[in-house]
C-alpha cells in the first residue's frame, strides 16, 4: 500500500492515518508465530467482537496486548483466567485508530496442553489396538436395573440432572450414588475406587459415570489409562456421561453406551415407565386375544366333528340301502320274470323244462308258463 | 416356574410367546399351555414393577435413605 506524504518545503509530513497504516501494512509482514506468557487483565464481554488480555511475560513481566476473536475464544471452552500460562498463536498488528501496537491472537492452549494432548492420543491408540474399544466388547444395558450406581464428583447439577430425569421416567429406581473427587492429580485414583465400590454393591446392574462440562485439564483424569481400564473391566455395563457433547475423554470410548448429558444418561438406564406399563398391557391383551383365538378355532373344529358324527349313523344307513337297493335291481334282472314279460314262455314237462324239440313228442302233455298265468297244451307235431 | 428371571428376561418370553400364539400354529393344548406361562410371566414383570420401591442412597452414607420425590 502506498503512504501518501505532503512536503512542506524539503519536509515530508505523513498523516497520523496515514503513518499508523503504513506501520500496520508494514507488520502484517511479519509471520504468525507462538508466544508464551501470562494471562493478565483479561477482558470479555458478550457484546465485544473480540476478547482483550495482557500477555505477560514469565521472567521480566514485558508486556504484549493481545486481541483474540470472542468467537474463537469462545470456541476454545478453555476457562482461561488471569494468571494462566499460554501458548497464543498469532500475528503483530496495528490497532490504527489508536496506534497501539498488539498481537491478534488466532489460537491459544494452555501450557502443556499440546504434551496432555498427544499422551491421551498415543494411549488411545494404544488402547485401541488392544482392542480395549471394540465394538463387540459393548454390553447392552438392562431393561430395568435393580439398582443403578451414580459416580460423580460433589457438583451438584450432574447429580441432579441425573436423579431428575431418572425419577421422573422411573418414579420407582432405586439409585447408590458415590461423590467422589473428580478433577486433580487424585481424582483419577479416586475414580477407580468408587466404580468397583459401586460395582461391587448387591444388585447393582448399571454404573454411570457423570461429570459435567468443564475445562479440558478439568476432564483430564476421566482419560486416565487407569480410568480407561477399570471402565472397560466394570463387572456390569457402565454408561459414561462426561463432558459435553465434543469432549470425548477415553473413559466414553471404553464404556458400554455414552450419553451427552446427564439427562440423557438417565433415558438409557431406565425405561419409561408409563410406556413399559403400557407395552406390557398390550402383550398381556394379545396373550388373552390370541389365546381365546386358538379355544374359538378348536371349538368350532370340535363343534364340526359332532355334526359329522351325528349324521354319520344315518348316512351309513342311506349307503346300506342304496347297495341293497343295487342288488335287489341286479336281482331281478337276472329274474325269469323280467324275461317272460318281454314275451318269453316256459315250457315243462313233469321232466322239467323243455330246452329241445327231441325232449317231447308230439301227443305229449305240457304246461306253458306265461308272465301272467300258465296253460296246460298238448303237443301236435315237433320239429328240429 | 424359575424366580430367578430379570424383567427383561421375562419380557422377552412373554412376547416370545405371545408371538407364538399369534402365528396360530399351537395346539389347543399348547395355546393353553402357552397362556399359563404367558399370564404367569406377566404377572411377574407388574410384580417386578409394583414391587420397586424408589429409593436413593448415598455410598457410605447408607442410612440416608429417601424417597425421590421427597
Amino acid at each position: 500500500m502506498k503512504v501518501e506524504a505532503t512536503l512542506h518545503g524539503d519536509r515530508k509530513v505523513y498523516s497520523v492515518s496515514a503513518f499508523n497504516r503504513g506501520v500496520g501494512s508494514w507488520l502484517a509482514r511479519l509471520p504468525t508465530l507462538w508466544i508464551e506468557g501470562e494471562v493478565t487483565e483479561l477482558r470479555r464481554q458478550e457484546g465485544w467482537q473480540s476478547v482483550f488480555f495482557t500477555l505477560k511475560d514469565l521472567e521480566d513481566g514485558s508486556c504484549l496486548p493481545v486481541s483474540m476473536p470472542r468467537t474463537t475464544f469462545d470456541a476454545l471452552r478453555l476457562d482461561v483466567a488471569d494468571g494462566d500460562k499460554v501458548h497464543v498463536f498469532g500475528r503483530p498488528e496495528l490497532y490504527e485508530a489508536r496506534g497501539v501496537f498488539q498481537l491478534r491472537g488466532l489460537s491459544l492452549e494452555p501450557l502443556g496442553l499440546g504434551a496432555a494432548l498427544a499422551r491421551i492420543e498415543r494411549l488411545k491408540r494404544a488402547l485401541a489396538a488392544e482392542g480395549l474399544f471394540a465394538a463387540e466388547r459393548k454390553r447392552h444395558l438392562p431393561l430395568l436395573p435393580r439398582r443403578i450406581a451414580l459416580l460423580t464428583g460433589n457438583e451438584a447439577a450432574a447429580k441432579r440432572d441425573f436423579l431428575t430425569a431418572v425419577t421422573a421416567r422411573f418414579p420407582a429406581a432405586r439409585v447408590v450414588v458415590a461423590e467422589t473427587l473428580v478433577q486433580g492429580p487424585k481424582a483419577a485414583g479416586a475414580i477407580v475406587s468408587a466404580l468397583e465400590a459401586l460395582a461391587r454393591e448387591p444388585e447393582v446392574d448399571v454404573v454411570v459415570v457423570a461429570r459435567g462440562g468443564g475445562s479440558f485439564e478439568d476432564l483430564l483424569p476421566f482419560s486416565d489409562e487407569r480410568v480407561v481400564r477399570a471402565v472397560a473391566a466394570c463387572s456390569v455395563p457402565v454408561v459414561s456421561a462426561v463432558g459435553h457433547e465434543q469432549d470425548t475423554p477415553l473413559c466414553d470410548l471404553a464404556a458400554d453406551a455414552r450419553a451427552s448429558t446427564p439427562t440423557s444418561a438417565a433415558r438409557l438406564v431406565v425405561p419409561d415407565e408409563r410406556s413399559l406399563r403400557g407395552e406390557l398391557d398390550r402383550l398381556h391383551g394379545a396373550l388373552g386375544r390370541d389365546t381365546r383365538r386358538i379355544l374359538e378355532r378348536s371349538r368350532h373344529a370340535l363343534a364340526a366333528d359332532g355334526q359329522r358324527l351325528t349324521r354319520a349313523p344315518s348316512l351309513l344307513l342311506e349307503r346300506k340301502r342304496s347297495r341293497v337297493d343295487g342288488l335287489a335291481g341286479r336281482l331281478r334282472a337276472l329274474s325269469p320274470r323280467a324275461t317272460l314279460e318281454r314275451g318269453y314262455a316256459i315250457v315243462r314237462t313233469d321232466a322239467g323244462i323243455v330246452r329241445s324239440a327231441k325232449a317231447v313228442t308230439p301227443g305229449a302233455q305240457v304246461d306253458v308258463e306265461l308272465a301272467e298265468g300258465g296253460l296246460g297244451a298238448r303237443v301236435e307235431e315237433t320239429w328240429e | 416356574m424359575s424366580e430367578q428371571l430379570s424383567f427383561e428376561q421375562a419380557r422377552a418370553e412373554l412376547e416370545r410367546i405371545v408371538a407364538e400364539l399369534e402365528s396360530g400354529r399351537a395346539d389347543l393344548e399348547e395355546a393353553v399351555k402357552l397362556w399359563e406361562r404367558g399370564e404367569e410371566l406377566y404377572r411377574l414383570c407388574v410384580g417386578k414393577l409394583d414391587a420397586a420401591e424408589g429409593k436413593i442412597e448415598e455410598l457410605g452414607r447408607r442410612a440416608e435413605a429417601v424417597k425421590p420425590d421427597a
